[in-house]
């Protein structure tokens, strides 16, 4: 027999709690904006003052040359810098505070705290809770990226180098950066409404980020195991081609359908499950 | 007024989970609620008694569509709790068992926020810190600092500031002073004057006893017993202890008189039900004492929970 679920409630976005997690968020997303503005500088510095002198010194080292690679971004070029810095860990690390944290905080981790009951005990439906929190991630993790892009226009700006690049294509960086990272908080949410308790749920969500990066990587750095790469979400943001003029429709819609499936998922299985008193 | 419609009805309501996995445990369930059909009507304050671990929280939860049902059904102000559990949430005040509240939240701000999501404000609020005795200084101070029982009047607070039809309350005087309860107490009266519905889980007897019309106890998920508290308290026994001057009177045989002992001009004895006859019997003694224990609910528990073990 068909598990029934609750009906009613508009389903969609909560006003109140819209506010709320806005916020509850604002030191953090602050800390992090200025922290991923702050890094946003930084890569398009050390091309414009290194840049020369590393291609030179890297050019006839196969392995300098591969390791250089790394990601998919270099140094030898603003877009290849601009990409090296959306793929660094410095990046990710940054934005997992949110696709990763907030997901996992707000539907396990109240879950386990207890006080999801108290909220849910409101005429709030649980697909308008997982709307609700899904829209303030997305938005979170979309100012966070532009936070980024932002310190790179800023920094190419400053040096002069900024007309090496089209600036009109750096929107589509930030939209698919935005998806991949939305690809990671679709999946963490997935996996927080699944659970009752934080650590497996965060759990699980970090694997998923850590093994899809380690294969990109690998796969940057390694020929022979390029061919891995294609398991790999990181490898459906080519940040260095987008910049330089071409973004595969076939990537957007992967990365579309992988958060398109985990948003289902979580919107059949939330309103479907027990919430049984915390223990 | 009590009598009206019913505000919660429940029919076979059951709810089983499943207990491990592996190896000669699939498919191993235990039942958390086992059958329950109790009608709660508008305008009574409902007691609903059992241990910890009896389902009474389990009941709660399959009222209010955090869980659902493995059997049966229940309607909870007219409406099915499983697929109207919103518009049930929002006729409806609920304080958990053991409330958890957000910290870092002042206890003002975490109070107009939960009253937000229901938008329509909070009528009773003023009313519900006077008289829980809440100051604003202590409402501007974040939750964190706060000690338990000011934790439980936030959360007494929070399910009826916004004047609710229906209370469900679990354990509601937790961690709460006797003074506090005193209060907690004039409250629900005063709720039972307005004719709202409280159903009212607890395991602590004395409270069910003194604020509650009707109780139900409930024991390993299963109903044992449902009942007005008075019926309950009248067909429970009494223990008397008389001194007479002289021997006393012969007692065997009286209806509801029973576990006589008499010694001298002492006599103790269990008395259930009219008392008519057993006045009769001493009326013509000279009783020089008398001590008649009033019947306690817990006595009236402990025996519902002796037969049905017995059974």
């Amino acid at each position: 027999m068909p598990r029934r679920h609750e009906h009613g409630g508009s389903g969609g976005m909560n006003a109140v709690l819209f506010r709320r997690t806005l916020a509850a968020s604002r030191l953090r997303l602050l800390i992090c904006a200025v922290g991923l503005f702050a890094w946003g500088l930084v890569t398009p510095l050390i091309y414009a003052t290194f840049g020369r002198e590393l291609e030179g010194l890297v050019q006839g080292n196969p392995l300098l040359s591969q390791f250089s690679q790394f990601g998919g971004g270099d140094l030898f070029s603003l877009s290849g810098a601009m990409a090296l810095g959306f793929i660094h860990p410095i990046t990710v690390a940054l934005l997992s505070v949110f696709a990763i944290g907030l997901p996992v905080a707000v539907v396990a981790g109240e879950r386990q705290r207890g006080t999801l009951e108290v909220l849910l005990a409101r005429p709030v439906a649980r697909r308008s809770y997982y709307v609700t929190t899904f829209v303030c991630g997305a938005l979170f993790v979309g100012l966070l990226l532009a936070a980024e892009l932002a310190g790179n226009v800023a920094s190419a700006a400053s040096l002069g180098v900024l007309d090496e690049i089209e600036v009109a294509r750096v929107p589509l960086l930030w939209f698919d950066g935005w998806l991949l990272f939305l690809a990671f908080m679709a999946i963490a949410f997935a996996a927080s409404v699944s659970f009752d308790r934080l650590a497996p749920a965060l759990g699980i969500a970090i694997f998923v980020l850590l093994v899809t990066y380690v294969i990109d990587v690998i796969a940057s750095l390694w020929p022979d195991a390029s061919w891995i790469a294609d398991y790999s979400l990181f490898h459906y943001v080519r940040a260095k081609q987008v910049l330089d003029g071409s973004l595969a429709a076939t990537d957007v819609g992967l990365l579309v359908a992988v958060v398109a499936l985990a948003v289902a998922y979580a919107m059949f299985v939330f309103p479907r499950r027990d919430l049984a008193a915390p223990s | 007024m009590i009598g009206g419609p019913a505000a919660i009805v429940t029919h076979g309501l059951s709810k089983t989970y499943g207990v491990g996995r592996g190896l000669g445990r699939a498919g191993a369930t235990v039942a958390a609620l086992d059958d329950l059909t109790i009608e709660v009507r508008e305008g009574e304050i409902f007691g609903f008694l059992g241990p910890n671990g009896a389902g009474k929280s389990t009941t709660i939860r399959l009222l209010l569509g955090f869980l659902h049902p493995s059997a049966g059904n229940a309607q909870v102000l007219g409406r099915d709790a499983v697929s109207d559990s919103v518009a049930i949430r929002g006729r409806v005040g609920y304080l958990p068992g053991g409330i958890a509240l957000y910290d870092t939240m002042t206890g003002e701000s975490l109070l107009d926020y939960l009253a937000d999501l229901y938008g329509r404000g909070a009528p009773r609020r003023a009313e519900l810190v006077e008289r829980l005795e809440l100051s604003a200084a202590t409402l501007r101070r974040p939750v964190r600092d706060y000690s338990r029982g000011m934790r439980q009047k936030i959360g007494i607070i929070q399910a009826l500031q916004h004047d609710p039809e229906l209370a469900i309350l679990d354990e509601p005087s937790e961690g709460l002073d006797p003074l506090m309860q005193r209060a907690f107490y004039a409250v629900l009266d005063g709720l039972r004057r307005e004719g709202r519905t409280v159903f009212f889980s607890s395991h602590v007897l004395s409270e069910v006893e003194r604020v509650c019309d009707r109780v139900a106890i409930i024991r390993s998920g299963r109903l044992v017993a449902l009942s007005d508290i008075e019926v309950l308290l009248d067909r429970r026994r009494r223990h008397v202890e008389m001194r007479f001057a002289g021997d006393a009177p012969a007692l065997e045989g009286v209806p509801g008189v029973s576990d006589l002992i008499a010694q001298g001009g002492s006599l103790s004895c269990q008395l259930e039900g009219d008392v008519g006859p057993f006045l009769a019997a001493i009326a013509h003694a000279q009783v020089r004492d008398l001590t008649i224990e009033p019947a306690r609910l817990e006595e009236a528990f402990l025996e519902y929970y002796e037969d049905a073990t017995a059974a």
